[in-house]
């Protein structure tokens, strides 16, 4: 029996793209012992939380997740599942690699990013107020706590797997002391990797070279807010979040996700894009050291793709389960 | 808007311990960074030196009554950074709920 991993299978076309990675895996001969937790729309319905406490607990025991998406009840006091996630266990770093994929045709080819986002602070603490009847505010929170502890996670990241750059994603110049807490940080720890690049660029411009100069770009580090709109910006320039996978990973438990939402319509219509939550399987199969399955499996699914297999919001007229089928089969050879 | 209540961001290294009841004002909750630390169960996370204490009245008080809340906090030897009230309009809060 092999390592144990948690796995939430969702809601919407969740538990169909589940199935698909699963079979995936079985193909590629992954070995892992599955502890399957409750959550999502079914704990509500029975009167529980949408994350369940045993379902935390759990994945602080094991320490590593992964999690098809869930969908957030509309209504007064619903609060995401993900953010939950994030915040009741410090999943500190939102990792969103970015890459273009034979067989996905792009404006942008040879992207090949990887965005570390801090997912616990900023103006993401809902820490929200009417000050008057007419004037509302949210408090942006930076700590030195927290700007030491994604950008040491980006270099590290940046050191372990050959990355020659890291430029800090700030708006400093006009937060000159929130975000400049952070730039101030991000200079600090960069001394300690001399042998990487580190660089820092203003959110709007950087927006604006992912677009026009993506080559040059390696590892971006940023904050909450700045994270979120970029790393679906770069999603959007290799495919799509159909194909943008994620883990947010913190110091003690990390968790793998799609990026995607849980669509709704499309659940069991056997319709839906399995690739994205692949992909962030194989970064788990990464994270766990299985370097060689991960290789594996994104190769086949990359020859799968390249031969023009795909699901529909690909241009492609695959099912989940027979875009599976085809990825195992490359894998079996 | 009715006044209710009061958000207090303390400057202490650790999740402060303070009475459940001061004046009119049960001590709510406590949260840092917007994630609840108190009443605990508290989430085994890394923790800022600036812990946000609501203390909150079902009925409406007086905005000397904040005042004296805050008194009692700095004679009891807490380092207060920032505070705001909390007001509510026809039942509805208007203030957000940590995580």
């Amino acid at each position: 029996m092999g390592r144990k991993v948690c796995l939430i299978r969702g809601d919407g076309i969740g538990p169909e793209i589940v199935d698909a990675v699963l079979r995936v895996f079985a193909a590629a001969r992954v070995d892992l012992d599955w502890v399957e937790l409750e959550a999502g729309l079914a704990c509500v319905e029975q009167g529980r939380p949408l994350v369940p406490e045993e379902t935390l607990a759990a994945l602080a025991e094991v320490g590593v997740g992964l999690k098809a998406p869930m969908t957030t009840p509309i209504g007064k006091g619903s609060v995401s599942p993900n953010v939950t996630l994030r915040k009741r266990l410090d999943l500190y770093a939102c990792v969103r690699p970015i890459r273009s994929l034979r067989g996905i045709p792009t404006l942008f080819p040879d992207t090949d990013l990887v965005i570390f986002r801090e997912n616990t602070e900023d103006l993401y603490g809902q820490v929200e107020y009417m000050a008057t009847p007419t004037v509302a505010y949210t408090l942006k929170i930076i700590s030195q706590t927290g700007c030491e502890r994604i950008c040491r996670a980006a270099f590290d990241y940046a050191r372990a797997n050959g990355r020659r750059k890291v430029t800090a994603v700030h708006k400093a110049n006009i937060m000159k002391i929130s975000d400049g807490l952070f730039l101030r940080t991000f200079q600090r720890i960069a001394e300690e990797y001399p042998e990487i690049e580190a660089n820092d660029m203003i959110v709007d411009a950087q927006c604006m070279h992912l677009v026009t100069r993506w080559r040059e770009y390696d590892v971006l580090v940023t904050e909450n807010l700045y994270g979120d709109i970029l790393s679906d910006l770069c999603a959007g320039m290799v495919g799509g979040l159909g194909v943008a996978p994620g883990a947010n990973i913190g110091t003690k438990c990390a968790i793998f996700e799609a990026v995607h939402g849980s669509a709704p319509p499309l659940a069991g219509l056997n319709k839906a894009n399995p690739t994205a939550l692949l992909l962030s399987a194989t970064m788990m199969l990464g994270h766990l050291g299985e370097m060689d399955k991960k290789a594996a499996i994104e190769g086949a699914l990359e020859a799968t793709l390249a031969r023009g297999i795909k699901t529909g919001d690909l241009g492609g007229d695959a099912s989940t389960s027979g875009f599976a089928d085809a990825i195992a089969s490359e894998l079996r050879g | 808007m009715i006044l209710c209540g009061v958000d207090v961001f303390l400057w202490t290294p650790e999740t402060p311990e303070l009475p459940t009841q001061i004046g009119p004002f049960r001590l709510e909750l406590i949260s840092n960074r917007g994630t609840r630390v108190y009443p605990p169960p508290a989430p085994d996370i890394d923790l800022i030196d600036w812990p946000r204490v609501r203390f909150l009245s079902e009925e409406q008080v007086e905005d000397r009554q904040v005042d004296e809340l805050l008194a009692e906090l700095t004679a009891a030897g807490w380092v207060w950074t920032k505070s705001q009230k909390l007001y509510r309009k026809d039942g509805v809060d208007l203030f957000s709920q940590p995580y």
